[in-house]
C-alpha cells in the first residue's frame, strides 16, 4: 500500500510540474485562439536564460525575476515580429509557425549559451520527505506546490477586467476589434504571460534534471495535459496534469516489470489517444472549439 | 561551446596550419583530412562540444609540432544533428573533400554508415558509441571502436564490484535509459551473473530520463546492494538525484562511461562523493601530450572552445581518439609511404601495438581481428572535486564480452 501511495503522492507531484509546463500552452489558446506548440522550447529557453543570468554572478531569485522580464518581453516581440504578420491567415498557418520556432529555438538556444548541460541550484536538499515509508520527492514537493500557486494566480487573473479581455479576444477577434479591443495587444499579452509560466516549468525542471535541449521535451505531457482537460481551461490544466502525473506515475510502477521496458511514454500517449476518441474537447474544454 | 567559439574553430585551425607549415617540405605535403561530423545540436550535446574541443585541439598541437611527417592535419568539423540522413549528406560532402577517416559520434549516424564506409574503403572510428560488435575486425574491417565497447565496460565494473565488495549473492538494480544504448549491457551482465552467483534486475526509466521518479521507488523496494546506471545527459544527473532521494548511497553506484564533472555540478558536487564509473582515458592537464596542448595551443590562444574545459572527461577522450588516429597515420605512412589512403590508413590501425598516449589512456592494441584495442579501462570514483581510480587499466571476463562480439557480428554477417 505504500508503494502505491508512493506512486500517486510522486505522480500527482510531477503531474502539477507538467501542467506548469502546459499552463503557458492554455494560456495563450485561451487569449488568442492559437496552439502554442513552441511551448517546449520556450521552456527550454527561459531555462537557460536564468541559468545565463545567475552565471552573471545575480542570486538565483533575481535572476528568476529577470528572466520573468526578459521571457514576457520576448512573447510580446513574438507577437509584434511574427504572429502579427499571420492575421488573416488560417490557423494552421499559425500551428505551423510555432512548429517551426520550436524547432528554431531548439537549436539556437543550446548553440548560444552552449549545448552542454547547466545546473540551476534553487537550494532544495536531495534528502527525501519521508511520511509513514513513503518517500515523497522534496524538489516534486516544491514544484508542485509553486506550479498549484501560478495556477491559482491564472485562474484568479482571468476573473480581471484584463482577464476579460483576453478572453473576449480569443472568443472573436473580430467583434473584439468593433467594440475597441486592442486584439493585437491582447495576444501579445498573453504570449509575454506564457513567457512567465515557462521561466516556472523551465526553472523548476532544470533544476531537477540540469538545463539542457532535453527540456523541450516536456512538450509531449505537456500536450497530453492540456488535451486531457481540455485546450482552454485552466481548471483542466490542474485536473490532466494530476491525471498525466498520476497515470504515468502508477501504471508503469506495476507494469514496466513486466512489460520489460518503460511504459509511461504509451500511458501517456493511450491518454491522448482516448481522450480524443471519447471526449474531443477533453475534461472541462468547450465545446465550440474550431477544429483544425 | 558557444556558436561564436564554434564559428572561431576553423580560424584557429587555419592559425595552426598557417603556423606549422611554415618548412617548405610541410608545403609540399598534402594535408590528411578527417571528418569529425558530429552532433552538435541534438541528443548527443552533453559530450559532443567537449570531446570535439579536445580532438581539434589535439589535432592543433599536432600541426604546431610540424604534422605527421611534414603532412599537416585538417579537420572537417559539422553538425549532423544525430540524423542519419544528415550524416550521409555530410559524409559524402566530406568525401568529396578528401576525408579519410570519420567519426560521428552518434549511433544512429554510425550505425547508418557502417555499409557506405566499408565500401568507400575509408575509415570509421566509434570510440565510445556504434556497433560493440565492430570489434569484430573480419567482420567491419574499416570500423574501429578503439576504446571499451560497452560491454568491456560492463564486465570492468562488475569486476572492480568482484574485487572490492565480491559480487556472490549480491543483488544489482540496472537502471537504464529505455533504449538499445541502455539495454546494451544487459547480455553481458545476465552472463556474468550465471558465472559469479548474483542476482541481476533491469529497471528501465523513458527517454530521456528527466522523470524516473516510479522507476526509483521501484529499485528501493528492490533493495539492491548494488545499482548500475547506464543513461547519458541529463538522465544521469537525474538517476543519482533519484537514488539519493531514494536512501541509495552514492558509493553503491556505478556508472557507464557517461558520467562527469558537469553531471557532479548538476547533482551537488558533495552529494555525489562515492560514485564509480567507468573511465576509459585519465582526466586532467596531469599528462604530457595535455601539458603540451595547454602551452602550445591553450596559451597562445588557439583552442577550440572555452579553455576551462581542457582536461575534463570528456576533453580528454576526445584528445584521446585523435591520437590513436594519429598514430595510426603516422604509422601507415611510415611503413607504406604517401599518399595516405583509407586502405593505408586501416592498415595503420592495425600496426598500433601497446600504444598508451603518454599515459593518457591504457595501453592499445589493434589487431585485424580486434578493433577495440583490448578493451582496456579502470574504475575511477569521485571525491567531490575530481575523479579519482580506484582500479588499474584492465580488461574483465574477455571470454564472454569476446563471445557476445562474435555472436553479434555474426547475426550482422548472416543479413548481409
Amino acid at each position: 500500500m505504500a508503494y502505491f501511495i508512493e506512486l500517486l503522492v510522486n505522480g500527482a507531484l510531477v503531474g502539477l510540474m507538467y501542467a506548469l509546463a502546459a499552463l503557458g500552452f492554455v494560456l495563450i489558446y485561451k487569449s488568442a485562439g492559437v496552439p502554442n506548440l513552441a511551448q517546449g522550447a520556450l521552456v527550454m529557453m527561459a531555462a537557460f536564460l536564468v541559468w545565463y543570468l545567475g552565471s552573471l554572478g545575480l542570486p538565483i531569485w533575481i535572476a528568476i525575476l529577470a528572466g520573468a522580464a526578459l521571457m514576457f518581453g520576448f512573447g510580446l516581440l513574438v507577437e509584434r515580429l511574427l504572429l502579427r504578420r499571420m492575421v488573416g491567415q488560417p490557423v494552421i498557418m499559425v500551428v505551423m509557425l510555432t512548429l517551426g520556432m520550436e524547432i528554431l529555438l531548439r537549436g539556437l538556444i543550446p548553440g548560444v549559451f552552449g549545448a552542454s548541460p547547466k545546473s540551476i541550484d534553487l537550494g532544495i536538499g536531495l534528502a527525501p520527505v519521508i511520511v509513514a515509508d513513503v518517500f515523497m520527492n522534496r524538489a516534486y514537493l516544491i514544484g508542485g506546490l509553486v506550479a498549484l500557486l501560478l495556477i491559482g494566480a491564472s485562474m484568479l487573473f482571468f476573473r480581471t477586467r484584463l482577464g476579460t479581455k483576453l478572453r473576449a479576444v480569443s472568443d472573436d477577434h473580430v467583434a473584439s476589434w468593433a467594440v475597441g479591443l486592442s486584439v493585437e495587444r491582447a495576444i501579445g499579452l498573453s504570449w509575454g504571460i506564457a513567457g512567465i509560466a515557462a521561466v516556472g516549468a523551465g526553472v523548476l525542471w532544470g533544476s531537477v534534471q540540469g538545463v539542457d535541449w532535453t527540456l523541450s521535451t516536456l512538450l509531449f505531457p505537456a500536450i497530453a495535459v492540456v488535451i486531457l482537460g481540455g485546450i482552454d481551461s485552466i481548471k483542466g490544466v490542474l485536473v490532466g496534469g494530476l491525471a498525466v502525473g498520476i497515470l504515468g506515475s502508477v501504471i508503469p510502477g506495476y507494469l514496466d516489470a513486466y512489460a520489460g521496458g518503460s511504459t509511461r511514454d504509451v500511458v501517456t500517449s493511450v491518454i491522448i489517444l482516448l481522450t480524443i476518441l471519447v471526449r474531443p474537447h477533453g475534461i472541462f474544454g468547450r465545446e465550440d472549439i474550431e477544429r483544425i | 561551446m558557444t556558436i561564436l567559439k564554434r564559428i572561431g574553430q576553423p580560424a584557429a585551425l587555419a592559425l595552426g596550419l598557417a603556423g606549422a607549415a611554415g618548412g617548405a617540405a610541410a608545403q609540399d605535403k598534402e594535408p590528411i583530412k578527417f571528418g569529425l561530423l558530429q552532433d552538435f545540436t541534438a541528443v548527443y550535446t552533453f559530450v559532443t562540444g567537449e570531446y570535439n574541443q579536445g580532438q581539434q585541439d589535439y589535432l592543433t598541437l599536432v600541426n604546431e609540432e610540424g604534422g605527421v611527417d611534414g603532412h599537416m592535419i585538417e579537420a572537417i568539423v559539422r553538425d549532423t544533428g544525430n540524423e542519419p540522413q544528415r550524416g550521409i549528406e555530410a559524409y559524402n560532402r566530406a568525401r568529396e573533400e578528401g576525408a579519410i577517416l570519420f567519426d560521428f559520434l552518434s549511433t544512429p549516424v554510425s550505425r547508418g554508415l557502417v555499409d557506405q564506409v566499408m565500401k568507400d574503403e575509408v575509415v570509421l572510428i566509434t570510440p565510445l558509441h556504434g556497433r560493440g560488435d565492430a570489434a569484430a575486425g573480419e567482420t567491419f574491417p574499416y570500423v574501429f571502436p578503439t576504446m571499451a565497447t560497452y560491454w568491456s565496460q560492463a564486465a570492468i565494473l562488475a569486476d572492480q564490484i568482484k574485487s572490492s565488495d565480491g559480487l556472490e549473492g549480491k543483488k544489482i538494480a540496472v537502471v537504464h535509459i529505455d533504449s538499445p544504448f541502455g539495454r546494451e549491457p544487459m547480455p553481458v551482465l545476465e552472463k556474468i551473473a550465471e558465472v559469479e552467483g548474483f542476482e541481476i534486475r533491469a529497471f528501465p526509466y523513458a527517454s530521456p530520463g528527466n522523470e524516473q521518479s516510479a522507476t526509483w521507488s521501484e529499485v528501493r523496494r528492490y533493495r539492491p546492494d548494488v545499482v548500475f546506471i547506464w543513461g547519458a545527459g541529463g538522465g544521469q544527473s537525474v538517476s543519482v538525484q533519484q537514488a539519493i532521494r531514494n536512501g541509495i548511497d552514492p558509493a553503491a553506484i556505478r556508472s557507464v562511461v557517461w558520467m562527469a564533472e558537469t553531471d557532479a555540478n548538476n547533482v551537488g558536487a558533495d552529494a555525489m562523493v562515492g560514485l564509480k564509473r567507468f573511465e576509459a582515458t585519465a582526466t586532467g592537464t596531469d599528462n604530457p601530450i595535455l601539458e603540451r596542448i595547454v602551452e602550445k595551443v591553450i596559451e597562445p590562444g588557439l583552442g577550440a572552445g572555452d579553455s576551462s574545459n581542457v582536461g575534463s572527461s570528456y576533453y580528454n577522450i576526445g584528445v584521446a581518439t585523435m591520437t590513436v588516429a594519429v598514430e595510426a597515420a603516422r604509422l601507415a605512412l611510415e611503413r607504406e609511404g604517401a599518399p595516405l589512403t583509407g586502405p593505408k590508413l586501416k592498415a595503420g590501425f592495425e600496426m598500433i601495438e601497446g600504444f598508451d598516449a603518454e599515459g593518457l589512456m591504457p595501453p592499445i592494441t589493434i589487431t585485424a581481428t580486434d578493433h577495440q584495442g583490448g578493451g582496456y579501462g579502470r574504475v575511477s570514483e569521485w571525491t567531490g572535486s575530481e575523479w579519482k581510480p580506484v582500479s588499474d587499466w584492465t580488461t574483465a571476463y574477455e571470454d564472454i564480452v569476446h563471445e557476445e562480439i562474435e555472436t553479434s557480428a555474426a547475426t550482422y554477417a548472416g543479413g548481409n
